[in-house]
């Protein structure tokens, strides 16, 4: 892992979990409904809390907006070129698909992310918020890893396609 | 399956079939279309009345392009002298309506080896640009300092051209490519430089032709194209120099031939597989991703202090026996 990943990583774990103490909030706009504050227009400052920006550099960024009873997680995945901006595509449309078995993926991104997630307190209630956390960081540097290597093979497959078929012209 | 064949193989596995159950003594009935790369279709069907008369017939998108590259009638001229040494094959009287070319099967006398040739009808139709500019090849280089201002095109898709321009010392083929999908693009882009740097690198295959990869139109086809039309973004050039050791016996003029008639298909065939293998990669790495997620629940960890408590009894296929 490279130097500055690790503190990065660190720096997104340690804002996490200060961001994941969620208790039952029902709404106070609507009677007996509870929804997750930060994804609803809000009229009562008390129940947002202060976003958190984290950044490496201006493509990998993490901005974690906590709210009383959810937080949601917004991650900007590295995208050098554009074989990585596709791949990125991609792959985040893959996770987006399979929202469901994800519980906490949000279906779509924020703006200018690659991918978010949103973890309600039914979700703390319901996982380990460590373990969860943990997720999150493993996701953040698996996809990194699977982006590359993905990358890696598209290249390395290119070269032995053309070198088998130029290796035809060879008498 | 890393190469492409030049040959149709359900062509030839139709006219396998068609030949065994002909001596068989029940003849097939035949009315089939196959079709090919490049919007190419091929027709098989039976002469009225006669089950040992076959009928081929191909109609392709390139077949007025490459007519026009000859003198008139030189294609048809072309393939009959092809043909006309298979046992069996005869070019029919009449051209089947909807199609370019027919050819006359005689399933009594068809060898497997002309099986094999009918099935190439696709390359070789191709091949005859490439014929003419070998010949010219020939008495080109005979005469040093002379100049060709021929340039032959073949259109063989909408968008998509192969121009061949012969010289005296080599002979030059650039495909004229678009790719229509942007994720194809991109991929097409890393794919099309490893051919020109391949070569560059591997030093077994040095003596392969040479590639070159442009936007811009190489300057052989520069005043052709400039005339005909105004250029997008999105073209792509890419040249093949053949040398003499490429095309120096016939043997080896039909392999190069069969080779760069298929080299569209071959670079789109591979940019697919590698797509469809980051799919599955993509899917497997998903389920990977669900798995460390369920790792953090805490039904799992529930299960198992009330197995240690109550020592709950699970059939042999795991579950649960519930009382």
């Amino acid at each position: 892992m490279s130097q500055s990943l690790r503190p990065y990583l660190t720096a997104v774990r340690y804002s996490l979990e200060a961001a994941l103490t969620l208790s039952n909030f029902s709404s106070l706009e609507v009677e007996r409904h509870n929804r997750p504050e930060v994804e609803v227009p809000n009229t009562s400052a008390e129940l947002l809390l202060q976003p958190m920006h984290i950044s490496r550099n201006e493509n990998e960024q993490v901005l974690i907006e906590p709210s009383v009873n959810s937080v949601r997680v917004s991650i900007k995945v590295k995208q050098a070129d554009e074989i990585e901006h596709i791949l990125v595509h991609k792959f985040t449309r893959f996770l987006e698909h399979s929202a469901e078995s994800f519980y906490v993926l949000r279906r779509t991104a924020m703006p200018g992310y690659s991918i978010s997630f949103l973890i309600t307190n039914k979700h703390t209630e319901s996982m380990k918020t460590g373990k969860l956390v943990d997720f999150i960081i493993e996701f953040m540097e698996e996809v990194d890893k699977e982006i590359s290597e993905i990358k890696l093979f598209l290249n390395a497959r290119a070269r032995f396609v053309a070198e088998a078929y130029l290796g035809e012209f060879v008498y | 399956m890393l190469q492409l064949q030049p040959q149709n193989l359900l062509v030839q596995k139709t006219f396998g079939e068609a030949v065994e159950a002909f001596r068989d003594g029940n003849p097939l009935t035949l009315d089939r279309i196959v079709s090919d790369f490049d919007s190419t279709t091929l027709h098989i069907s039976n002469a009225e009345g006669n089950k040992g008369l076959l009928y081929l017939s191909i109609r392709t998108r390139a077949w007025s392009s490459v007519q026009r590259c000859g003198s008139s009638g030189g294609l048809e001229e072309f393939l009959e002298a092809k043909y006309k040494t298979q046992p069996g094959v005869s070019v029919a009287s009449t051209v089947e309506s909807g199609y370019d070319y027919t050819l006359e099967v005689d399933l009594n006398v068809l060898q497997p080896e002309s099986v094999v040739q009918l099935s190439l009808i696709k390359t070789l139709v191709l091949s005859y640009p490439f014929q003419l500019a070998f010949d010219e090849f020939a008495q080109l280089s005979n005469t040093p300092d002379s100049q060709s201002q021929t340039l032959h095109t073949v259109q063989y898709r909408d968008d998509e051209n192969l121009f061949i321009k012969p010289a005296n010392d080599r002979i030059t083929a650039i495909f004229e490519t678009a790719f229509q999908d942007e994720t194809d693009k991109v991929f097409g882009k890393v794919f099309l430089q490893e051919f020109v740097d391949a070569r560059k690198r591997n030093r077994a295959i040095q003596s392969a032709p040479q590639v070159l990869f442009s936007h811009e139109p190489p300057l052989e086809i520069q005043a052709h194209l400039q005339a005909n039309r105004t250029l997008d973004s999105s073209r792509r050039f890419v040249t093949f120099v053949l040398f003499p050791r490429h095309f120096q016996t016939p043997e080896l003029q039909f392999s190069t031939i069969s080779q760069l008639t298929l080299f569209r298909n071959y670079f789109h065939y591979h940019i697919k597989c590698s797509k469809a293998y980051m799919h599955s990669r993509m899917r497997f790495r998903v389920d990977s991703f669900i798995k460390v997620l369920n790792r953090a629940k805490l039904d799992d960890e529930d299960d198992e202090d009330e197995e240690q408590v109550s020592h709950t009894r699970r059939t042999i296929t795991g579950r649960k026996v519930v009382y």
